[in-house]
């Protein structure tokens, strides 16, 4: 390691690992070996395959070095040309010792991943739907209430503000007559409370304890009060069965144990935001089933049209295509179809029976509806100001 | 007395650390945060090769694989606690109170002596890979005496209103030095279970007054006597910095190690003038990265659309008229940009400079003594730290 085979000497300061005494060395630094003397003539021989620099040392002049195979005695290197000899001339100053153990780590984090996944996906998941059953209708409510206040705020736009509930009340009146024509309460142990949100999103939600969400989009995008009708039926199906209850106590068990396994670091955070979607996205095809099938049972029972709910569906599909979008669970492709004929079924079943009665509303009604959250206002161009052909935008961020 | 005292040098310096946070920083953001143990063992090296009594350093010999299993560990216990027990907390929370606020107090309640658990255990791991003079350090196993006795200190305190925090972190300072040891030879916290509260007096003092400000206003409906209190606010964080630097004197000179000891003379206006200088450095660096960001932003829209510059931003307002898109991707990268930097200039302008005045303040003493020690075997600790980083314990050390 020495340039040009000759030997270099100096002095170093010496730890063997087995007491605290500093020994004070001399070291003779030869092409392929280091030799460290004792100050009572016992010497070592370090070759040069063998030196490892201790890395990530705060002081840039000392060089602390170790030997492979030994882990605990040390040498600190303070002179300077040994130093740069060493730096320059030993061959595996900065050779990493072997991962040890490498498949125990692999099967550590395979373990934890699979109980993590377990955790999340089934017993907590199981557990909930179990508890949903015995949560009392207040409770439901509570939850309910807490959830609605969240998703307020984060519909909220630039200015930060939640958005705002529509209360022009001749919409809520159009709105209550809806209701009551489908009995809305029938099968429940609360009242429903169903909601307009200022928002241009194509979507409707239930939330537990009775509580029902729809959109402006959705009054918009809706072809006839029949059709929003029929949303609401389908959601009414959703609180029914509890679906929500389900998903809320779901992830309140997830989201606690999704935050500890990417920690508070920055990367967590998205990781966490975006695995909280999915989690959040969708409930099963079997819910979404069941709610349809609910809906089609209430809209006959009311002498409306089940159909409704399938023409509605068919918009969606005509203005969307199959592919995703964030109007969430109503698009729960590939299905769509099915549960577009489904509706048509039940249409003919209800036609047969003879038992639609008139429209859920007057077209005057239906007119207010659609204003609840105002007289109809020009969309403002969300993009650059001044430009004119801005398309109004219906998907919003959800 | 054969030997002097050993000083302490701080090789320490601002932009290795700079660079060596920075990147590490940046692979963890990278990598979703599994860098992390790898960031945490070299930063780790760094600092404790820094500190060097006697003109040797101080060494972490951990590793980031064994952090790593540790942490999957732990995970999968606090996976199945938080995930199961919330849940059940959750929905007794909300069929028998109606509300959730009880579920996440009790939850909170359940998870305290797991901090203090995960925080004895991170500190036997630390202690086991810490070596000087290739002598090993240890904690010995201890950790269920100290939760209970951390738990009843802890309430002894609130209960207090704060009034006994000198005499808590003395006990649990005395817990664990004790159960301290360097190669063969074991630490002892000596000084009573009183000997902290001289170190709190000024901060008694400026509650008082901060106190007695609030009643003579309220009492005499006189708002001037509100004065005595903001005077007793700065009082108080000028105490805090006095209880920082007398408190880690005081404890630091109560430990004896056999016949060595240990001298400590920092300085509180040492570590309020880091504190003060280095937030405001801290604060003006990140104004500057965020306009720069800023700027940033106005030239990629100058290549994207020259007209919008153009027309010229008449006021704040407009930002909200930018596409949602670019909105979301200046937030994302000002957030991350933010907390790396944020992570980055703390460890340069605060941790630091405190590490380096703590370091540089204190001495061996009788240093003779140490060289009777002998190593001890290596503590095989598979958990490693696990529980301290699976849990958000403050980011210390
Ligand atoms: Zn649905």
């Amino acid at each position: 390691m020495s340039d040009g085979g000759s030997v270099v000497e100096g002095f170093a300061d010496y730890v063997d690992g087995e007491t605290a005494i500093i020994h004070r060395v001399a070291l003779r630094l030869s092409p392929d070996r280091l030799t460290l003397i004792q100050p009572d003539g016992g010497s070592e021989d370090w070759v040069a395959d063998d030196l490892r620099e201790v890395p990530d040392q705060a002081d840039p002049s000392m060089l602390v070095l170790s030997r492979a195979g030994n882990p605990v005695a040390r040498l600190y290197v303070t002179d300077g040309e040994i130093s740069k000899l060493l730096r320059r001339n030993a061959p595996a100053l900065h050779r990493r010792p072997p991962i040890e153990n490498k498949p125990r780590i692999a099967a550590w984090g395979l373990g934890a991943v699979a109980s993590v996944a377990l955790i999340i996906f089934v017993l907590v998941p199981v557990m909930a739907n179990q508890l949903a059953e015995f949560l009392p209708p207040e409770g439901e409510k509570a939850l309910g209430d807490a959830t609605f206040e969240q998703i307020r705020t984060a519909l909220g736009r630039e200015d930060f503000l939640p958005v705002e509930t529509c209360e022009d009340p001749a919409g809520l009146a159009a709105l209550a007559k809806m209701e009551a024509r489908l009995g809305a309460a029938q099968d429940l142990p609360y009242p429903v409370t169903v909601t307009v949100l200022d928002h241009e999103l194509v979507n409707a939600f239930a939330l537990p304890g009775g509580r029902i969400v729809i959109f402006r989009g959705l009054l918009e995008m809706a072809a006839s009060p029949e059709e929003v009708a029929a949303v609401l039926a389908h959601e009414l199906g959703h609180v029914v069965h509890r679906d929500p209850t389900r998903d809320a106590l779901r992830l309140a068990g997830s989201i606690g144990v999704l935050g500890l396994v990417f920690g508070d670091f920055a990367g967590g955070t998205v990781v966490l935001l975006l695995a909280n979607e999915l989690i959040n996205a969708q409930y099963s095809q079997a819910a979404e089933t069941g709610a349809d099938d609910y809906a089609h049972a209430l809209l006959t029972e009311a002498g409306l049209p089940p159909s409704a709910l399938g023409t509605f569906f068919a918009r969606l599909k005509d203005e969307y295509g199959d592919a995703e979008g964030i109007y969430a669970h109503f698009s729960t492709h590939p299905q769509m179809t099915a549960r577009i004929e489904a509706a048509l079924e039940a249409q003919t079943q209800a036609e047969r029976a003879g038992e639609l009665k008139d429209p859920v509303l007057t077209p005057a009604e239906w007119a207010d509806l659609r204003a609840i959250c105002g007289p109809s206002k020009p969309e403002p161009d969300p993009k650059i100001p001044g430009n004119s052909k801005g398309e109004p935008s219906r998907l919003g961020r959800g | 007395m054969a030997l002097r005292d050993l000083t302490t040098d701080y090789a320490g310096r601002g932009a290795p650390m700079f660079r060596l946070a920075l990147k590490t920083g940046a692979l963890t953001v990278l990598t979703l945060g599994f860098y992390r143990f790898w960031m945490k063992a070299r930063i780790r090296r760094y600092y404790w090769s820094a500190i060097r009594p006697g003109g040797h350093p101080l060494e972490f010999v951990g590793r980031p694989t064994e952090m790593l299993t540790g942490f999957l560990t732990a995970v999968v216990f606090l996976a199945f606690y938080i995930g199961v027990v919330n849940l059940i907390l959750m929905f007794f929370s909300f069929s028998v109170f109606k509300g959730e606020a009880p579920a996440y107090l009790l939850s909170f309640i359940g998870l305290v002596p797991m901090f203090f658990f995960a925080h004895y255990r991170a500190r036997r791991y630390i202690l086991a890979r810490t070596r000087w003079r290739g002598i090993r350090f240890a904690l010995e196993p201890g950790v269920k005496g100290y939760v209970w006795r951390a738990t009843l200190w802890w309430l002894a305190t609130i209960l207090s209103v704060g009034i006994l925090w000198p005499v808590k972190t003395f006990e649990l300072e005395k817990y664990r030095t004790d159960r301290t040891w360097f190669g063969d030879q074991k630490f002892e916290q000596t000084g009573g279970r009183w000997s902290l509260m001289g170190a709190m007096k000024h901060v008694y003092l400026a509650a008082a007054l901060i106190l007695c400000g609030i009643i003579a206003a309220t009492a005499l409906d006189e708002p001037v006597w509100l004065a005595a209190s903001a005077m007793g606010a700065i009082w108080a964080v000028l105490g805090l910095a006095y209880w920082k630097a007398e408190s880690f004197k005081r404890l630091t000179e109560g430990k004896v190690l056999g016949d060595a000891g240990l001298r400590s003379h920092p300085r509180g206006g040492r570590v309020l003038g880091v504190y003060l200088l280095g937030g405001l450095a801290i604060s003006a660096l990140l104004t500057a990265l965020l306009i720069g960001l800023a700027v940033g932003l106005g030239l990629v829209f100058a290549l994207v659309d020259p007209a919008m510059i153009e027309a010229g931003f008449k006021d704040l307002g407009d930002l909200a008229n930018l596409p949602a898109w670019v909105a979301t991707l200046f937030a994302l990268a000002a957030y991350f940009a933010m907390f790396l930097f944020w992570g980055v200039l703390r460890e340069v302008f605060i941790t630091m400079p405190i590490a380096r005045h703590f370091a540089e303040t204190t001495e061996v003493v009788n240093p003779d003594a140490l060289n009777a020690i002998r190593q001890r075997p290596r503590d095989e600790f598979a958990e490693a730290e696990g529980f301290a980083d699976a849990l958000p314990l403050g980011d210390g050390i």
